[in-house]
């Protein structure tokens, strides 16, 4: 279906402007390279006009417009700088200010805040209103993400990620006028909440309000810690996302630069994620294939890698849970066969390993305490998760100039991984690399092309259907919370109807764009960045030679020396979880 | 029988118009004339400042200035032969004139038969038989802007959604009338609640919509119980429902309530509101015509808007449109309220002027203080000061002077109102109603406010005027809604017209009106003060000590500066500084 | 089934053929109850009672008047139609005694407007 776009023109500050009906006046004018500032609009989100910075004038109208809002519109003359709107822009700027702490210096945010950065553009120099704070005290009792409402500057952003964008509903704005205050609604705890941890506020938030919990100290004391020994993973998205912080184009795959690095850090073994989630597949794909095949368990079978969306599940879902995929995530997965199957293999006391995880993610830091099965080695299985944004402040607190690294080899054998495993970091990835190793499960043999093309890129549900010899396969992809919803609701009523299924198996990727866009990767993605970190993984997928999860040797290794096979007895204790129905609130 | 009505306009002839009264009975009484004339003391005859006023009933004739050696004349020629006395007649012309009041006070807001004893839902049944484009020109014909502020043509607004494509469109009373001082909404709904639901289905007609929302405050019970007893009313006759009048037009009402927040009688916030959702105003475009109430084109009116509908319907738009000025239409209902002698609700024929209005209408300032200026337009207006009291009242009239229409709210000031006070009031109302969205309104009222508290506490500094009107300037062109741009307003107009009220504040520390509890001493002298402890009886902080003979003194560590020592001495004796 | 507009005109020529002729209307808005129409509406509604007198007492909204709530309007043959003002339980009786039965206006509360 095509449709025609209506095209608009007029001009920005004298110069002739051409763009499709609807666009705002904000893209407008950066089509003539005019950057109109503004503090609350984020590309991600609708427009909420709260900050009033990028006002700009429409000539013939004596009111000023919002720039991030209003469309431009055939005839426009609109001008976005002369003296009177910056003289505004400066007056509003500096009203934000009174409102704000000037505690830069030790904030999360410093030097990476829009706010300090609009501040300093703009050249303010002395408060010449008087500063006016409330004094509201932070929330920290989720232990992932703090809320530092004194910090906020009412932009909404983070209240449009989490009710419209991911539909959770913890976050809203309460009480009013000057006392407006981003908080869950009835003024609770953020741990009495809804709040999944997905941190997509935090992700999207502009200053310092909304924060990732820092637990840098932590790993910098374990790995001080002589009688420590501290071993790292990395989740398959952080590696196409570390690089923003230091100056490498979106989506360079830096894996091995961060197995030196880590070295270099202290840790004594570096593991990768990636390897884990090969694990992952084989365990989910074995599932799969007891409930496609074999008619063991309930379809669709849905996963669980991803612990926004397990906590997402249990709190609005708590009746599909027989459809959840037992399977642990991979990097609980990792950290449990290093305290088990490594720490046997080199005779290391399990009590003494320091498992990090470093994530694309906030809500992993809530995972590793999750249900007790996260002890399933007898300790806990991950001690400490940071999140990329974590490990950028790391790497440059250490002084390594990460950026002439030499490249370095993860240590074997829970470093090696197949192109399945790098894929989990997107959207689709998981649902492709189960289905690489489903197809061999049930045929025997591997497919001629391993790459399902339908299940990628950043479409809210992708559905499909696979032919396994005959047998169709209906699935679905979801990410984006908001997008569950429909899925979900496709099922109940096909159950309730007692239709056929649309789906046997579905992926939930709690964030947009998967974990490439998880809540714990650096600020300002939009979907163009997350595309570029997509394709960081799928091309370093495409280049490997190993594309299939049960094709990676150390894999085979390990259940012939370790676990047996897929969901066995030792599996099944090491390697899975469970799941209850929990309420939305909690009183 | 005839009946001799005295009254005393100006509220300080107490001693005369008693004499008056006994001299008339004692005339009537010498002329045998008691068994066939009244002589009774009122209260009101619409008449002030003529001194004592006196009416004759039945003739109705008034006669002013009136005083003992008019009586026999009056008697003679008035009650006798029922011939005027020119020379002391008043004439009074009603300057009121009552269309969106037609009804109020007179119907019985309860009964469906009596608002149909009044012509009512005449106005539908004729906009039926019309149909959408003939009603819409009849509208146009009139001239009837919003009268919730704005002031948007009523039919172009009506036309702008008729014309957007729609399965489904709604019609929306604003009730939530909310600005300080004014209730023309509530007394309408209270009064008549059928002419508003007869205006709202005639909308619907116009723009095809089949389902009307009242958004009433919940404040106003009384209103919301007469509105559903109305729609109640309404279903049981089949004049709401399906296939109305058996012309297969379709229409329902429901109520929906405020929760008390200013800012949801901005229609964006409103539609968010009756959506579930937190009142906060979102950009326009798209404005609520096209993508409204559940993304559906929604036409929003305010009530006085709709209870204007049903006449224009009934009598013609060019009828209604003869009423007032050239850019404003038909009439207005203000609630004149504050220093003024009858508050209430008066409706005037756009073009009249303040004078008359405060004056003629409203009987001139209480206790007959000298008038300094009436405000207009609630939070978003501003203060128009004496000297331009002759202007004409319209939409552009009033801007012009740096107010605004509003929905309708006149507050009389007089010497004792200070100006730094009343923009403290105002803004303060505006901050505390400010939604907290967008940060020009929500810091940007804080703010002004904050250095509004340091003028009138005598901390203020030359540079604080300069920096109150930036502030203003960027709310006024950065604040998202209505409410933030014209926060403003009462701040900025103050400024204009009485900034050596701000100066003496500033400089001299002064509060020239007394009202400043900070800039304001206290003290009494000994010469004027009788000792009759009054004041130390009212001083609520026991400030003031005294006895009969020393007389009495106020401790100034003590006193709060509430005046009420100063109100209620009757000798002069306590002195403001 | 729905009235007609026929149905409508009729209902008009009944609801005025049925118009009392003395009738006295009370304030009955938020202003006029808060002033204390209430009371007064009652008593005036027991005189009329107690001493049978051709007169309905009927409730209306605001006229406008506020500062002068509870405001009475009054139409009864022989004696001028007037409003009063302020009307307290007090006059409320005396409207009753003095206007209704005697033909007489009551003292200081006469609102000619």
């Amino acid at each position: 279906m095509s449709s025609v776009v209506t095209m608009v023109k007029g001009f920005v500050n004298g110069r002739a402007v051409e763009v499709p009906a609807g666009t705002t006046i904000l893209d407008a004018a950066k089509k003539v390279q005019v950057n109109i500032p503004t503090l609350c609009k984020h590309a991600d989100l609708l427009p909420s006009a709260g900050c009033g910075i990028c006002i700009v004038k429409a000539k013939g109208n004596r009111k000023m417009l919002r720039a991030c809002c209003t469309p431009f519109e055939n005839g426009m003359d609109i001008v976005t700088h002369d003296p009177e709107i910056v003289k505004t822009r400066i007056t509003v700027l500096e009203l934000i200010l009174s409102n704000h702490p000037t505690d830069c210096l030790i904030c999360g945010r410093n030097n990476d805040c829009e706010l300090q950065k609009i501040a300093a553009d703009f050249g303010i120099r002395d408060d010449r209103f008087q500063r006016i704070l409330a004094e509201i005290p932070a929330d920290n009792s989720k232990g992932t993400i703090i809320l530092d409402p004194k910090k906020c500057i009412k932009c909404g952003r983070c209240i449009d990620a989490c009710q419209n964008m991911q539909d959770v509903w913890a976050l809203s704005f309460i009480d009013r006028g000057f006392k407006t205050r981003i908080s869950p609604a009835g003024d609770i705890k953020l741990s009495e909440s809804p709040c999944v941890s997905c941190g997509q506020c935090s992700a999207h938030c502009p200053t310092g309000a909304i924060f990732e919990h820092d637990d840098t100290r932590k790993v910098w004391e374990a790995l001080q810690d002589p009688e420590k020994y501290c071993v790292v993973q990395v989740a398959p998205a952080v590696r196409v996302a570390v690089g923003e912080g230091f100056g490498y184009p979106v989506g360079t795959n830096l894996t091995k630069k961060l197995y030196a690095l880590f070295r270099r850090l202290g840790f004594k073994a570096v593991f990768d994620t990636n390897f884990a989630a090969d694990l992952t597949i084989m365990e989910e794909a074995a599932e799969f294939v007891e409930r496609f095949v074999h008619g063991k368990g309930p379809l669709p079978l849905i996963t669980s890698c991803c612990p926004a969306w397990v906590d997402y599940m249990e709190k609005y879902y708590g009746d599909m849970i027989q459809h959840f995929s037992t399977a642990k995530s991979p990097h609980e997965m990792l950290g449990v066969m290093s305290k088990t199957y490594y720490a046997q293999k080199k005779n290391i006391d399990p009590s003494k390993i320091v498992n990090v995880s470093v994530m694309p993610c906030t809500a992993k830091k809530y995972e590793i305490t999750r249900v007790e099965e996260m002890f399933a080695s007898g300790y806990q299985d991950v001690d400490i998760v940071i999140t990329t944004r974590e490990l950028i402040r790391m790497i440059k607190q250490a002084g390594v100039e990460f950026e002439s690294l030499a490249d370095e080899d993860a240590d074997l054998i829970l470093g090696d991984y197949a192109g399945a495993g790098t894929i989990f970091g997107a959207t689709g990835g998981v649902m492709e690399a189960a289905l690489r190793t489903a197809y061999y499960n049930v045929t025997g043999e591997n497919l001629k092309d391993v790459n399902f093309k339908d299940v990628r890129g950043l479409d809210g549900v992708k559905e499909t259907e696979v032919d396994v010899k005959g047998t169709k396969v209906r699935i679905a992809v979801a990410h984006g919370l908001a997008n569950v919803k429909y899925v979900m609701e496709k099922v109940k009523a096909a159950q309730k109807n007692n239709e056929p299924l649309p789906y046997h198996f579905i992926e939930v990727m709690a964030c947009p764009g998967g974990c490439v866009g998880g809540g714990g990767q650096p600020y300002m993605v939009t979907d163009e960045i997350r595309k570029q970190r997509a394709k960081g993984l799928y091309d370093e997928d495409e280049a490997m030679e190993v594309r299939c999860s049960h094709d990676n040797p150390h894999i085979q290794q390990i259940y012939k020396e370790f676990l047996e096979k897929p969901l066995s007895e030792k599996a099944h204790h090491l390697l899975h979880t469970q799941y209850k129905s929990r309420p939305l609130y909690v009183k | 029988m005839k009946r001799i009505l005295i009254q005393d306009t100006t509220g300080n002839l107490k001693k005369e118009k008693r004499d008056l009264h006994i001299s008339f009975s004692t005339q009537i009484r010498d002329r045998g004339l008691t068994d066939q004339v009244q002589v009774v003391m009122a209260s009101d005859l619409g008449v002030y400042d003529r001194g004592l006023a006196v009416k004759v009933l039945p003739e109705g004739v008034i006669y002013g200035g009136v005083e003992l050696k008019h009586i026999p004349d009056i008697i003679e020629k008035t009650i006798v032969k029922g011939e005027k006395v020119e020379e002391l007649v008043v004439e009074r012309k009603n300057k009121q004139m009552r269309i969106v009041l037609r009804h109020c006070g007179v119907v019985d807001p309860e009964s469906f038969e009596d608002y149909v004893a009044h012509d009512g839902y005449q106005g539908l049944a004729k906009a039926l038989e019309m149909g959408p484009e003939k009603v819409i020109e009849e509208m146009k014909k009139s001239g009837l802007r919003g009268r919730g502020g704005a002031g948007f043509p009523t039919w172009l607004k009506w036309n702008l959604t008729r014309g957007v494509k729609g399965d489904e469109k709604f019609i929306i009373c604003n009730g939530d009338e909310g600005d300080p001082g004014a209730y023309m909404d509530r007394s309408v709904l209270e009064g008549d609640p059928h002419s508003v639901i007869e205006g709202m289905m005639i909308g619907a007609i116009a723009v095809g919509a089949t389902r009307g929302f009242f958004y009433i405050r919940a404040e106003y019970p009384l209103a919301v119980e007469r509105v559903q007893k109305a729609i109640d009313q309404c279903y049981a006759k089949g004049i709401l429902g399906k296939n109305i009048f058996a012309t297969g037009f379709s229409f329902d009402i429901e109520i929906r309530l405020g929760a008390g927040a200013f800012v949801c009688g901005e229609e964006t916030a409103l539609i968010a509101s009756i959506e579930g959702l937190r009142g906060y105003p979102r950009p326009r475009p798209p404005f609520p015509s096209v993508k409204g109430l559940w993304g559906k084109p929604t036409v929003i009116n305010n009530v006085e808007t709709l209870a204007n509908v049903a006449y224009i319907l009934l009598h013609g738009g060019e009828s209604f449109g003869r009423v007032g000025t050239e850019g404003s239409k038909g009439t207005k209902v203000f609630a004149l309220t504050g220093k003024v002698r009858n508050s209430g609700l008066v409706e005037v024929p756009m073009g009249i002027t303040l004078r008359e209005i405060v004056f003629d209408i409203g009987g001139g300032v209480l206790d007959n203080r000298q008038i300094k200026a009436i405000q207009t337009g609630g939070p978003s207006g501003g203060v128009i000061p004496e000297q331009f009291f002759d202007a004409p009242v319209g939409y552009e009239e009033l801007q012009k002077l740096g107010s605004i229409m509003g929905s309708g709210g006149m507050i009389v000031m007089d010497e004792n109102d200070c100006m730094v006070d009343i923009s403290k009031f105002y803004l303060g109302f505006c901050v505390d109603e400010s939604c907290g969205k967008c940060a020009p309104c929500r810091v940007g009222g804080t703010q002004m406010l904050h250095i509004l508290n340091q003028i009138s506490e005598g901390k203020g500094q030359i540079e604080d005027l300069k920096k109150l009107s930036e502030i203003a300037h960027a709310m006024q062109k950065a604040s998202l809604c209505g409410l933030g741009q014209t926060a403003p307003n009462p701040v900025l107009s103050t400024l204009k017209y009485f900034e050596k009220e701000y100066l003496a504040h500033v400089l001299d520390k002064k509060c020239p009106s007394g009202k400043c509890a900070s800039l304001v001493t206290y003290l009494i002298t000994k010469e004027s003060c009788t000792g009759c402890g009054m004041c130390a009886r009212v001083c609520p902080a026991n400030a003031i000590t005294g006895n009969r003979q020393e007389k009495y003194t106020i401790d100034p560590d003590k006193c709060i500066s509430c005046g009420q020592c100063y109100e209620v001495c009757k000798f002069g004796a306590v002195l403001r500084q | 089934m729905g009235i007609s507009k026929e149905d409508l005109y009729k209902m008009k020529d009944e609801t005025l053929g049925k118009r009392p002729g003395n009738w006295i209307r009370v304030g009955y808005s938020t202003c006029g109850i808060a002033a204390g129409a209430d009371e007064v509406f009652r008593i005036l509604e027991e005189e009329a009672k107690t001493r049978k007198l051709d007169v309905k007492i009927q409730k209306c909204g605001c006229l406008g008047l506020c500062s002068a709530e509870p405001l009475v309007e009054v139409n009864v043959e022989g004696v001028p139609h007037v409003f009063y003002g302020k009307v307290t339980k007090d006059a409320a009786h005396k409207i009753m005694d003095e206007h209704v039965c005697q033909k007489r206006l009551v003292e200081n509360h006469i609102y000619e407007i």
